[in-house]
């Protein structure tokens, strides 16, 4: 709470009455159908986006617009906003607090998990909470239907998923290790 | 802890920093610097009217809002077609009105008889009136069952549900496919546009040949017989067809005679013009007009429905009273002014929410940007899309066209297809459970 009080109070100092008239945060509420408010979703198959690296964030957003990278449906989003909308987006989101989701797990399959994901762990930390660098999601607490069906993403060369490194390791994934190793994120509150 | 516009507003008013910006908001002339008086009513609790009520209330706390809304429990009609496919539960689609009591805001369950522009007031059935300075309509649909001369709400409620508005009538429609016999025929009737879902009857439509082939009914003949000449998604959904219920479902445009307007009941004929359309099962969507409580209020055009102020939802007839959801037509967005959806009803409540502020505060109305999602699932893992962005261009609202459409048709190969298909399946999930959280919770 007193981080985001913070991060307030300094972006009223800096950006003062404009940033207040709030055209990002204008925008973003129409984010919230889909992502929740502040971010936080509570659908599964829909990705929990407040807090994640802005680095990330951009990234992404930005590559959608311009069809760099494969999306079932927010390419045809954000062909509708600016550049610069995108990256104000990404700044708002990526100030929000991360915020892990509580969801069903079976303990079994955290277990077989955990085993299937040693190749994850160099870029997203042991618990997928500690990205290696600022262009590296979170994906701890994230859900673990969202997270399967990235994967499936990665794993699909017909579609165009930009980054090489994160593909190469998706597919050397066993098939029967893509639900276990979402369902091992998606259990770590950290 | 949250981080919005709120929050900013506290953190200003306990601060020394911000004495010139609070002065900002509150200009002289504005209620009294602050809104904590404003009184708002809110009549309707569907997605339009849950989510203004929730929005005016988390923007700002110091308003007095009253969600007036008939039902105890919510339906919703997204998903409900699948409910009919056996792919969902309707408890699935439910919400009670616990999330808006607990956000301070007063529900009240009781039916809104009248509305007094002048007075600014409505009067509700129990004999109470309520007082508002801003008013939100969000009152839905209502049928005009004589639009098709034999049917009628009785026949809705008993024998022949049209199911188009999700509840009792749903599961009743069901229970009817289910009772279908291999070869048997289940007519499906579409109303003139505009009508609420524009690709709810062609969803529904697949939903019923998933359930009738997957239970070892494949010769079962599904015939939509259409008032108008083209549908939403037609492309997405005449590929789906082919691919999984090929020969099955046949469409009958308006021009070639589909346009239905009578119905007999004793022979489970729905007729047009030219064709009688004779049927095991006869599901019947009447022609729909703007909630009965916005054409009594005189907020409606010749076709029924309610004319908006296009960048701020306030209707053109009175002030002070916004409209929002499937009773408006937003100008002239296409198709039909704006589709009649749920993702629709919620962006514009957020837009009128905005704009009641800005009047509250004595602010600029704020730049308005609307979006629109809706997701249709025709078989199992094979769901698809299609996105409208409206946004400001030269002072006018315009639907952006460089952005936006439906889900590709066809793509480089199968396995891509495919995993469009069950993204988007999966998705439609996901976004309903967001918007219902985003309305109600």
């Amino acid at each position: 709470m007193r981080s985001s009080l913070m991060i307030a109070m300094a972006a009223l100092g800096l950006a003062a009455l404009p940033a207040l008239a709030g055209p990002t945060e204008d925008l973003a509420r129409t984010c919230n159908a889909c992502h929740g408010v502040n971010g936080v979703s509570v659908g599964p198959s829909m990705p929990s986006i407040g807090g994640l690296p802005e680095a990330y964030l951009k990234n992404v957003l930005l590559q959608w617009k311009s069809d760099e990278r494969y999306s079932a449906t927010m390419g045809r989003h954000f062909k509708g906003y600016t550049e610069a909308e995108l990256t104000a987006l990404a700044t708002y989101y990526a100030k929000l607090p991360y915020v892990p989701v509580v969801q069903p797990a079976d303990a079994k399959l955290v277990a077989q998990g955990k085993n299937a994901t040693d190749r994850c762990e160099t870029c997203h930390g042991a618990t997928g909470g500690t990205p290696d660098d600022a262009e590296t999601p979170k994906i701890n607490g994230q859900w673990a239907k969202y997270l399967e069906m990235e994967l499936m993403k990665y794993r699909n060369d017909a579609v165009k998923m930009p980054h090489k490194k994160m593909r190469g390791n998706a597919k050397k994934l066993a098939d029967e290790d893509v639900a276990v190793a979402a369902q091992f994120y998606a259990a770590q509150p950290k | 802890m949250s981080f919005n516009r709120r929050e900013f507003l506290k953190t200003l008013t306990t601060t020394s920093v911000i004495v010139p910006l609070t002065a900002c908001a509150a200009p002289s002339g504005s209620k009294s610097g602050s809104s904590g008086k404003a009184r708002i009513v809110v009549v309707g609790g569907g997605f339009g009217g849950a989510t203004a009520a929730k929005y005016l209330k988390m923007m700002d706390a110091g308003l007095d809002v009253t969600l007036v809304e008939r039902n105890k429990t919510f339906t919703s009609c997204p998903l409900s077609n699948e409910v009919i496919g056996g792919h969902g539960k309707l408890d699935d689609l439910q919400t009670g009105y616990d999330g808006l009591k607990k956000r301070g805001i007063n529900v009240v369950f009781d039916d809104a008889t009248a509305v007094d522009p002048a007075g600014k007031s409505v009067k509700l059935k129990s004999g109470t009136t309520l007082k508002y300075d801003f008013l939100v309509l969000s009152p839905g649909i209502d049928f005009n069952y004589g639009g098709v001369a034999g049917y009628s709400e009785e026949l809705a409620n008993t024998t022949h549900p049209h199911a188009y508005k999700a509840g009792p009538q749903t599961l009743a429609l069901k229970k009817q496919v289910e009772g279908m016999q291999d070869g048997d025929v289940f007519v499906l009737t579409v109303p003139p546009g505009p009508f609420r879902c524009p690709p709810g009857p062609y969803e529904r439509a697949s939903q019923v040949a998933s359930y009738l082939k997957s239970h070892g009914k494949g010769k079962c003949k599904i015939l939509i017989a259409d008032s108008n000449d083209s549908f939403s998604k037609k492309g997405l959904f005449e590929q789906a067809w082919k691919m999984h219920y090929p020969g099955m479902i046949e469409w009958v445009a308006g021009a070639a005679g589909g346009k239905v307007v009578k119905f007999d009941a004793k022979s489970n004929t729905a007729s047009s013009d030219f064709n009688d359309f004779k049927g095991n099962v006869v599901n019947i969507i009447p022609p729909h007009h703007a909630g009965m409580i916005a054409k009594n209020t005189g907020l409606t055009n010749d076709k029924g429905w309610c004319t908006v102020n296009m960048l701020t939802m306030e209707s053109t007839v009175h002030k002070d009273i916004f409209v929002v959801g499937d009773s408006t037509v937003h100008g002239d967005l296409p198709v039909y002014g704006a589709p009649k959806s749920a993702h629709m009803a919620n962006t514009q409540a957020k837009v009128a929410v905005g704009n009641i502020l800005a009047k509250i505060n004595g602010t600029p109305s704020p730049e308005p940007f609307f979006v629109n999602t809706c997701y249709s699932i025709a078989e199992k893992d094979w769901g698809f899309s299609v996105v409208h962005i409206y946004r400001l261009k030269d002072g006018k609202l315009v639907y952006d066209t460089k952005a936006g459409g439906i889900s590709p048709v066809n793509m480089g190969d199968e396995a891509q297809l495919k995993l469009q298909r069950k993204l988007e399946s999966e998705y439609a999930v996901g976004w309903l459970k967001n918007i219902m959280a985003d309305a109600f919770a």
